[in-house]
């Protein structure tokens, strides 16, 4: 694969405000991920493929901030949500709990940075 | 290939501190030159810790400044920031360097200042305790620090039934624990009940759940055992130190609850040291939340996976227990300036290797461990400490 083609953080962020998460998947070690890379997390290799990743997972761990970073207002739940191969820090909405069931409803976008939003 | 031993410690009370970093520096740093018996011009290279002064103080080029300061002008100088392992890496460094006969006399110091006292207040601190999470996968959730480690936990506690309860116990010990400690920020004792009682800042954490927001400085004086037999300090020995990292973001790593770090640090450290987790004695390990003291004591292998919590909450982990973990009150009753913080880890073990710890004194102790964590479970670095022959 050419180094043109390998996935940026904003054609990933691009995607996700059309409702499109993208991630890639490693034909080395298997490993896929949300968070694109210019080689594999896992393994190293520069092989990397660019993937659509599932839109609906389930919740694998969960957090409910009440003191927030200066810039966002609190308190929201932030987990992390099992998308088979992948996994996926995200915005959660409707207080889920681990092991719940739930789908990407877009994108939250806090001053011009993206963060992917499920429920 | 000589080892090497630390010589001397110092450290600031951990707290509120209305003064300039460097006037702090210099307070750990000549109680460290005095315990070690030497002066400024005996220094051969200085190795700081701090994370983040060009955020907190718009200070970008600290070590030559507090070389200067106290006297040590003109050698070479180097600033490590790691987050909160900022000065266990300086310390690893500094090590190594003496191992690998560069140089005989080292000075190894951490400095901080977290708290409202620099001008910002918790949003502001949050904000920049965030920035070592993930710039474009973590930051944009509005995760905090709190929150990477609530993740962690959360994860652990639906896995293994661990409680808050247990959560809790690791706050009551080691607030217990700072009783005994004059240098530390919280000298009074809670209960489970305050602990679950306290507001929620990240579920399942309280405010007594997390380590507080600390000023600080703390110093060691590291030299080679060739030049320590010079020296009137009481030495200590280096036995081992292992330094690891874990896949970023936190989402990527292959458990979250295992803290691969960690364990991959300590079994380099314990092979380095010729030693296993049953021949450790006393251990500060980093407790900058409860949940994040109850994963480390199974990644270090001193409780069972999974045992974490119970370990704690059966007395098995305090002063007096099978393994004592954080007799200075750790991060949680002692204090967290964050350059300061692995340091003064250091500081706590050699005076119990000394046997200099007063109240908290583990008897006999031969053996002892510190665990440094930086960034979202990145970063850890693990040093064996042992009584000199
Ligand atoms: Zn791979």
């Amino acid at each position: 694969m050419s180094d043109d083609e390998l996935l940026t953080h904003q054609t990933w962020a691009d995607a996700l405000r059309d409702g499109e998460l993208l991630g890639q998947r490693c034909p080395e070690c298997g490993h896929e991920t949300a968070a694109p890379k210019a080689a594999c997390g896992r393994c190293g290799s520069r092989a990397l493929e660019t993937v659509a990743l599932p839109t609906a997972g389930t919740v694998y761990t969960e957090t409910t901030m009440s003191v927030v970073p200066r810039g966002f207002e609190g308190p929201y739940q932030v987990g992390v949500v099992d998308l088979g191969e992948a996994r996926v820090l995200a915005r959660l909405e409707g207080e889920v709990a681990i092991g719940d069931r739930v789908e990407l409803e877009g994108a939250l976008e806090v001053d011009g940075e993206v963060a992917p939003l499920f429920s | 290939m000589t080892d090497a031993r630390i010589v001397g410690v110092g450290m600031t009370d951990f707290g509120v501190h209305e003064r300039p970093l460097m006037e702090l520096f210099a307070e750990a740093t000549f109680e460290a030159f005095d315990d070690a018996g030497v002066s400024a011009p005996e220094i051969d290279a200085f190795y700081l810790g701090n994370a983040m002064g060009g955020q907190t103080e718009r200070d970008t080029h600290l070590a030559p400044t507090l070389a200067t300061h106290v006297g040590m002008a003109g050698i070479p100088c180097q600033r490590y920031e790691d987050a909160c392992a900022t000065s266990s890496n300086a310390f690893k460094h500094a090590v190594r360097a003496v191992e690998a006969g560069q140089h005989d006399v080292v000075l190894v110091g951490g400095v901080e200042r977290c708290t409202p006292a620099t001008g910002l207040e918790t949003p502001e601190m949050t904000e920049i305790f965030a920035t070592a999470s993930h710039r474009q996968y973590e930051q944009p959730t509005g995760l905090t620090f709190p929150g990477v480690f609530a993740l962690l936990t959360k994860r652990h506690m639906h896995e293994y039934g661990t409680t808050e309860e247990d959560l809790a116990a690791v706050a009551v010990k080691n607030h217990r624990h700072g009783t005994h400690n004059p240098r530390a920020q919280f000298g009074t004792e809670t209960t489970v009940e305050q602990v679950l009682e306290g507001p929620v800042v990240a579920d399942p954490f309280r405010l007594m759940d997390c380590c507080p927001f600390s000023d600080g400085a703390a110093a060691a004086v590291v030299a080679s055992e060739e030049a320590a037999e010079s020296l009137a300090g009481t030495p200590v020995g280096v036995a081992g130190v292992g330094h690891a990292t874990d896949i970023v973001p936190l989402a990527d790593k292959v458990d979250v609850k295992a803290t691969q770090a960690a364990r991959d640090a300590a079994a380099a450290a314990y092979e380095d040291a010729g030693i296993g987790p049953q021949d450790v004695d006393v251990v500060e390990l980093h407790d900058c939340f409860t949940g994040a003291e109850i994963l480390a004591t199974e990644a270090l292998g001193l409780v069972e996976d999974g045992e974490g919590g119970t370990a704690a909450t059966e007395g098995r982990t305090a002063l007096g227990g099978e393994i004592p973990v954080n007799p200075s009150g750790g991060l949680k009753a002692k204090g967290h300036p964050i350059g300061a913080t692995g340091v003064a880890q250091l500081v706590e073990l050699t005076e119990q290797l000394r046997g200099e710890a007063g109240d908290r004194q583990v008897e006999d102790a031969t053996h002892a461990l510190a665990h440094n964590l930086g960034g979202d479970a990145a970063t850890t670095v693990v040093s064996v400490l042992e009584v000199a022959e």
